[in-house]
């Protein structure tokens, strides 16, 4: 197999935009970016399925089969919007300390590492440069330069009996999630499905509970607002609003 | 007299609003309708206290208030009610509009006396409960992954580059 080669040129394009968490990264910056958690469901059969399962939950249905389930804490942003931290400059303003996802990328841990070719393909109006003049960074199905991919993968490992506990609580409290996922999961209407940070506070006991909300709401509400007027950024503005309440009244709290 | 929005037909005053100040639920068909009752009046402290102690820390107070809020409460039905000894159950049906939806919750909630108090345990919802909103994804938008490959080339579908 070819030597694949890729060469970050700062350009911008990739910092916009949902973007996946590890849990460590979503609280470290909960004063940053507006955070939710995305279930993306796959069926059995499908070619990612062990390793969704392994990162995330499975999921019995009734009738015997299985859905994997990968839940991600996400900063919550229309396609659209420029992450927080992106600079005027274009540059990253908080670079030297970035989320795991972002050091790693193109790479994407979330998946086997064979599979990581394809994903340094840039996507369209995306400028990397993976001529030849550009190092070598993925060959004989592995990734050359490793160490933030093999951190994020730890980290991804490390959370998912947290994640765990999240999807039983979920599944208890909410069982109308299943059906939720499995439309999800059709193939007519491919999804995924979004809870609120406050149900994973609660689901985890966080302690931190009331300074992690202190720390979103003033977010939630900015976004609130940027997304206010914009009939196509709706669901957006919906779940801005719904979190922020949520947001506000456990930010006021007496744990 | 001001009827009691659990629709016993009662004052308020004589029906839920002494159990959600604090006095003990003569039975959990009268603890079941107090906290039908906060709900409306928005004292989710009483229905946070009234949980067992085992699902007390399991009550998301945040969206409860929430929903407290959005809701428009329209009643409350008790279709049965079974105490044996220090355990009830209390199957009810309850009305709401939410987000201009008229939803109907019909649950069996069990219920566990403790030291002559009457807690909630636990309920059953209907199958028919309303979904938590999907967001859709087109076959050719981008992958919820985040990957920026248009969903119907990326998960599931992957691909080993040769």
């Amino acid at each position: 197999m070819a030597a694949r080669h890729f060469h970050c040129t700062a350009c911008g394009k990739c910092c916009h935009g949902q973007l996946p968490l590890t849990c460590k990264d979503a609280f470290a910056n909960a004063a940053r970016f507006p955070l939710c958690f995305v279930w993306t469901p796959l069926r059995q059969g499908s070619k990612d399925y062990l390793q969704v399962a392994n990162l995330g939950a499975t999921i019995k249905l009734p009738g015997g089969k299985k859905l994997a389930v990968l839940i991600v804490p996400t900063v919550y942003l229309p396609s659209s919007f420029p992450c927080p931290a992106l600079g005027s400059d274009n540059l990253c303003t908080i670079h030297h300390n970035k989320p795991s996802r972002c050091q790693t990328m193109p790479f994407y841990p979330y998946r086997e590492e064979r599979f990581q070719a394809e994903l340094l393909i840039p996507r369209p109006g995306w400028d990397c440069d993976t001529s030849t003049a550009a190092p070598i960074v993925f060959q004989d199905n592995k990734v050359v330069c490793r160490e933030y991919f093999d951190l994020e993968r730890r980290d991804l490992l490390e959370q998912v009996p947290v994640l765990r506990g999240y999807a039983d609580y979920m599944l208890k409290y909410s069982p109308a999630l299943v059906s939720s996922l499995l439309t999800a999961a059709s193939k007519a209407r491919a999804g995924h499905v979004i809870t609120s940070l406050s149900s994973f506070l609660t689901a985890t006991k966080n302690s931190e509970a009331t300074h992690l909300a202190q720390l979103q709401l003033p977010i939630l509400n900015e976004y609130l607002a940027k997304t206010s007027g914009y009939p196509q950024l709706n669901d957006f503005h919906k779940n801005y609003l719904n979190w922020s309440k949520e947001m506000a009244y456990l930010a006021q709290r007496q744990m | 007299m001001a009827l009691c929005p659990c629709g016993s037909a009662r004052d308020f005053a004589e029906c839920c609003s002494p159990i959600i100040e604090g006095a003990p639920a003569p039975t959990a068909e009268a603890l079941m309708r107090s906290r039908y009752t906060a709900f409306v009046m928005r004292k989710l402290d009483h229905v946070e206290r009234t949980h067992a102690p085992e699902v007390r820390a399991d009550f998301n107070r945040a969206e409860a208030e929430r929903l407290a809020e959005e809701c428009e409460w329209r009643g409350l039905e008790i279709r049965s009610a079974t105490e044996t000894g220090d355990t009830a159950e209390v199957e009810f049906v309850m009305r709401f509009c939410r987000e201009q939806q008229e939803v109907t919750k019909t649950a069996l909630a069990s219920f566990r006396r403790d030291a002559g108090q009457w807690l909630y345990v636990s309920s059953n919802v209907d199958s028919h409960a309303t979904q938590l909103r999907v967001n859709k994804v087109g076959r050719n938008d981008p992958c919820p992954c985040n990957s920026g490959k248009k969903a119907k080339k990326c998960c599931g579908t992957t691909t080993e580059l040769k």
